[in-house]
C-alpha cells in the first residue's frame, strides 16, 4: 500500500477546500463592497431635488450583483472541491479493506463476558482509573471487585519494589512458596539476592553477611554457583558498581525482579503474564487478512462462512501465539490425537500410529519409512509425546 | 550451612524453571515478512481514515449549503429592492440595504468558524494518516498499544460508555485518534429515541437526506411509523390520519405493506390482542429503533456495524482455537486457557493446522531445524536448547519433568519431524 499517495490525494483535497474557501470569501467581500458603496451613494443623494429617488443606484446594484454570479461561482468551486475530495475517497476505498464485517460470524456474544475481559484487562494493565471507570459506566461493579483488589495488591507490591522497598513482596513469596516452588520459580531467592546486595552496595559488610547467613543459607544447596557469586561481592562492599558483579546494581536486575514478581502472581491467580485480550487483539489483526480472503472466497463460492466448523485455510500466527505442539502426519496430513498419536520409528522419522498401522498392513510386515530406506515393524515404533 | 528448605521433587526443575520464567520465544519471523505483516494490518484500518473524512466532508457540505442559503437571500433582497424602488424614499433604500449589510457581514464570521471546523477536521485526518504512516518494526510495540486502546474506545463509544471513551482518549492523549465528536451527534439521537421522542433523529434523517435516499434507507419511513403508532395509542385518530396522510402516504409506492399493517392499528386500539399488531404497541420497538439508527449512523460514516473489538477477537480467536485449547492441561498462556475467552470462541470455528509445530514443554520454544526435538527412551520430547542446558549442569544427565525418569544425554535420538 502507498500511504503517500494517499496522501497527496489528501492533501490535493484539502488545497481544493482552501482555494474554494478564499473564493467564497472573496465573493461575499465583493457583494459586500458592492451593497455598502450603493449605500453612500444613496445617502450622497441630495435629500431635495428630481432625482432624489435611489432608484438608479439600485438598479445598478442589482445589475453588477447579477454581472458577480455569485451562485454560479459558488457552485463551480464546490464541484471542483467536490471531485478532489471523491477522488480520495475512492482511492481509499481501493487502498483499504473497506468492510471488516465480512469476517464476522453473527453469533450473541454475553456482553458481560466481554465486559469482563475488558475490566480485567484494565485492571491487569494498572489502569485503575479508567478501569474503575468503565465498570461503573457498564455496571460490572460486582462481578469485577475481587479481580480488582487482586491487582491492586499486586501493582502495591510492585510499586514498593521498584522504590527498593522489598518487604511486601518477600513476605507474597513466602506466603506463597509451595506455589512458586511447583512452579519452578526461584522468585524468593531472587528477593533475598537483591536484598542482599542492596545492603552491601550501602557498604553494610557486616549487616549483608549477616543476611546471607539468615535467608541465603537455606538456598546453598540448590544453587551454589549464584551463592558463592554473591559471598565473592562481600569483597567489594561499598563499590559494587565497580566490581566484576556491577550487573548485580543495575537497573535490569530491578526490571527482570519486577517481571518475574508480575509473572508469578499472575500465575497464582491462573493468568497469563501479557494480557490475554491484548493477545486475542493481536493474533486477531495477524489472522485478519487471511480469513477477510477466505471470507470473500467461501461468499463468491456460496459456501457459508457462518456455520463451518473449521476455518478452510491455515492462519499463520507469530511464534509467540503457538501454546501447543500440533503434529500434523506427513502421510495422512490430519492432525495427531490422543487416539491416533504420532510414532516415532528408528529411523528418525515420525509418523502417526493409523499412518504406521496402514503402512504395516495392521502390523502384520515389514514396512518402509516413506521417508528414507529403512524398513522397520510396528513393534520397533515408539508413541510420542510432544 | 543447614539445608532447611526442602528440595525441589527432582533436580531437572530447578533449570525447567529458570528456563521458563526467562523464555521470550524470540519469532523466527524475517524483516520482510515483519514488513508485509505490518502493511496487511494497515489496510484492515479503513474506518479509521474513512471517519473524519466523512465527517469533514459533512461539515464541507453544511457549510456551502448555508453560504447558498444566504447569498440567494441577499441577491433575493437586492433584486426585490430593486423592483420596488420607484417610490421607494432614500431612507427605506438605506434601511434597506443596512440590514442586507449587517447580513452579509453575518454570513462573513460564520463562514470563518466555518472555515475553522473544516481546518480542524482536516487536520484529524492529517494526524490519522500521519499515524498509520509513522508504524515501523521498530516501533511496533507502542503502536500496537495505542491500536488496542483506539479499539477499546470505539467499543466503549458503541456501548455507550461515553465517559470511559473519553477518560481513556484523555489520559492517552489520542483524541484526533477516536471519533468521540461523531458519536456525541449520535448519542443526542439515541438518548432522544430512549427517551420516546423522534425529532431528533428525524432531524438528522433530514440532515442527511440526500445520502439516506442514496442507500435506500427506510429509517425515516420506521421513524414516522413510530410516531403515528403513538398517535394510535393515544386515541388519538383524526389526528393520526392526517399524519398519516401527510407523512406516511409519501412511501406508499415503495412500502405500502408495512403503511397497511400500521394503518389498521386504527381499528384494533393499542389494547389488542392481536399478537400481529400487538407488537407494534410494545416498548422494545422503541429499542429496535436505536438499533436501526445505530447502524444507519455507522453505515453513513463508514463504520463497521460490529464494534472493531468483536472483529478483532472473532478473527484472533478463530486463529487461536484448536482442539488442545480445551485439554485439561492448556498452559495458561493460551489465552483459550480461560472460561470466558472459551465462552466466546464456542460458536466460532477451529483454525486449520497444515503443517507440525512443536513447542518445546520446558522452553515454550518452537522445535524446529534450528533447535530440534529431541527423543528420550520413554518417548517424551523436549528441545535440543533445553535437554543440552540440563545436561550441561548435571553432568550429562536429564531429567524428564513430567515422569522424572533420568536418562544420559547419549540417550537421546533426533527426531525429524517434515
Amino acid at each position: 500500500m502507498e500511504l503517500t499517495t494517499i496522501e497527496d490525494a489528501f492533501e490535493r483535497a484539502i488545497k481544493k477546500q482552501k482555494l474554494s474557501a478564499s473564493k467564497t470569501k472573496e465573493l461575499i467581500d465583493g457583494m459586500l463592497l458592492a451593497v455598502e458603496q450603493a449605500m453612500k451613494e444613496i445617502q450622497a443623494i441630495p435629500s431635495e431635488g428630481a432625482s432624489s429617488s435611489p432608484n438608479s443606484v439600485l438598479m445598478e446594484l442589482k445589475s453588477k450583483l447579477t454581472e458577480m454570479a455569485p451562485m454560479n461561482q459558488l457552485e463551480a468551486s464546490q464541484k471542483d472541491l467536490a471531485i478532489s475530495l471523491g477522488k480520495y475517497g475512492k482511492l481509499l476505498e481501493k487502498q483499504f479493506n473497506t468492510d471488516l464485517s465480512h469476517a464476522y460470524r453473527n453469533v450473541d456474544w454475553d456482553t458481560h463476558t466481554v465486559n469482563h475481559i475488558i475490566a480485567g484487562h484494565f485492571y491487569r494493565q494498572g489502569m485503575f482509573e479508567i478501569g474503575d471507570c468503565f465498570v461503573n459506566e457498564a455496571n460490572e461493579v460486582d462481578a469485577t471487585s475481587k479481580l480488582r483488589s487482586q491487582y491492586v495488591e499486586m501493582y502495591q507490591i510492585l510499586a514498593e519494589t521498584r522504590s527498593r522497598n522489598l518487604e511486601p513482596a518477600l513476605a507474597w513469596a513466602i506466603k506463597h512458596r509451595e506455589h512458586l516452588l511447583k512452579n519452578g520459580s526461584n522468585l524468593e531467592l531472587k528477593l533475598h539476592t537483591m536484598q542482599f546486595v542492596e545492603i552491601l552496595y550501602k557498604g553494610g559488610r557486616n549487616d549483608a553477611l549477616a543476611y546471607a547467613k539468615a535467608y541465603l543459607g537455606p538456598f546453598a544447596n540448590n544453587y551454589k554457583t549464584e551463592i558463592q557469586k554473591l559471598m565473592a561481592c562481600l569483597l567489594w562492599a561499598g563499590r559494587l558498581d565497580q566490581s566484576p558483579y556491577a550487573d548485580l546494581v543495575s537497573q535490569s536486575r530491578w526490571d527482570d525482579l519486577a517481571n518475574e514478581l508480575v509473572r508469578q502472581f499472575c500465575n497464582l491467580l491462573g493468568h497469563s503474564f501479557s494480557s490475554p485480550l491484548d493477545m486475542v487483539v493481536r493474533a486477531g489483526v495477524q489472522a485478519l487478512p487471511t480469513i477477510l480472503k477466505m471470507a470473500s472466497v467461501m461468499a463468491a463460492t456460496n459456501q457459508d462462512w457462518q456455520t463451518m466448523k473449521q476455518l478452510p485455510m491455515p492462519v499463520d500466527l507469530g511464534s509467540e501465539f503457538q501454546f501447543h505442539s500440533i503434529f500434523v502426519c506427513p502421510v495422512l496430513w490430519e492432525p495427531a490425537s490422543e487416539e491416533n498419536p504420532p510414532m516415532f520409528m528408528p529411523c528418525g522419522h515420525v509418523l502417526c500410529k493409523q499412518a504406521v498401522l496402514k503402512l504395516s498392513k495392521s502390523s502384520t510386515r515389514l514396512f518402509k519409512c516413506p521417508y528414507c530406506p529403512a524398513d522397520t515393524t510396528v513393534a520397533e515404533c515408539k508413541q510420542l509425546h510432544f | 550451612m543447614e539445608v532447611s528448605m526442602g528440595l525441589p521433587p527432582d533436580g531437572g526443575s530447578i533449570i525447567s524453571n529458570s528456563s521458563v520464567s526467562a523464555a521470550v520465544p524470540a519469532g523466527p519471523t524475517t524483516p520482510s515478512t515483519r514488513l508485509i505483516q505490518i502493511a496487511e494490518s494497515l489496510r484492515l484500518e479503513h474506518q479509521f481514515l474513512r471517519v473524519p473524512f466523512e465527517h469533514l466532508k459533512k461539515t464541507i457540505r453544511g457549510n456551502h449549503r448555508s453560504v447558498e442559503k444566504e447569498v440567494s437571500v441577499v441577491l433575493s433582497g437586492v433584486a426585490d429592492a430593486a423592483d420596488r424602488s420607484e417610490g421607494m424614499s432614500k431612507e427605506d433604500a438605506v434601511t434597506h440595504l443596512t440590514s442586507l449589510v449587517s447580513r452579509l457581514q453575518g454570513l462573513k464570521r460564520k463562514l470563518e468558524e466555518g472555515n475553522r471546523t473544516e481546518n480542524l477536521q482536516a487536520q484529524r485526518c492529517r494526524a490519522r494518516l500521519n499515524h498509520l504512516d509513522g508504524v515501523d518494526a521498530g516501533n511496533m510495540s507502542d503502536w500496537s498499544n495505542t491500536r488496542l486502546k483506539r479499539i477499546l474506545v470505539d467499543y466503549m463509544l458503541r456501548m455507550s460508555y461515553y465517559d470511559t471513551a473519553a477518560k481513556m482518549a484523555e489520559i492517552s492523549n489520542m483524541q484526533d485518534l477516536v471519533d468521540i465528536d461523531a458519536f456525541l451527534d449520535a448519542k443526542r439521537v439515541i438518548d432522544s429515541l430512549h427517551n420516546k421522542e423522534v425529532a431528533p433523529a428525524l432531524a438528522w434523517c433530514i440532515d442527511n437526506r440526500a445520502r439516506l435516499k442514496k442507500s435506500k434507507s427506510k429509517f425515516e419511513f420506521q421513524l414516522r411509523l413510530q410516531e403515528f403508532i403513538e398517535l394510535v395509542r393515544a386515541e388519538n385518530n383524526l389526528q393520526a390520519i392526517t399524519y398519516a396522510r401527510k407523512y406516511l402516504a409519501p412511501w406508499g409506492a415503495t412500502h405500502m405493506k408495512e403503511l397497511q399493517r400500521v394503518m389498521a392499528t386504527l381499528a384494533f386500539k393499542s389494547s389488542t390482542e392481536c399478537v400481529n399488531y400487538k407488537v407494534l404497541f410494545e416498548p422494545k420497538q422503541w429499542d429496535y429503533l436505536v438499533e436501526q439508527f445505530k447502524h444507519e449512523f455507522c453505515k453513513l460514516y463508514g463504520m463497521t456495524l460490529e464494534p472493531l473489538l468483536n472483529i478483532y477477537l472473532q478473527a484472533g480467536l478463530s486463529a487461536l482455537k484448536t482442539p488442545f485449547s480445551y485439554e485439561e492441561g492448556c498452559p495458561i498462556e493460551d489465552p483459550l486457557s480461560q472460561d470466558v475467552f472459551r465462552e466466546l470462541a464456542a460458536p466460532l470455528p477451529f483454525s486449520k493446522q497444515h503443517h507440525s509445530k512443536l513447542v518445546c514443554h520446558i522452553t515454550k520454544e518452537l522445535m524446529d531445524t534450528e533447535n530440534p526435538p529431541l527423543v528420550l527412551p520413554n518417548g517424551y520430547v523436549y528441545s535440543t536448547k533445553a535437554l543440552e542446558e540440563m545436561a550441561k549442569s548435571n553432568d550429562g544427565k536429564v531429567t524428564c519433568p513430567r515422569t522424572g525418569a533420568v536418562f544420559n544425554y547419549t540417550q537421546l535420538v533426533k527426531a525429524f519431524i517434515s
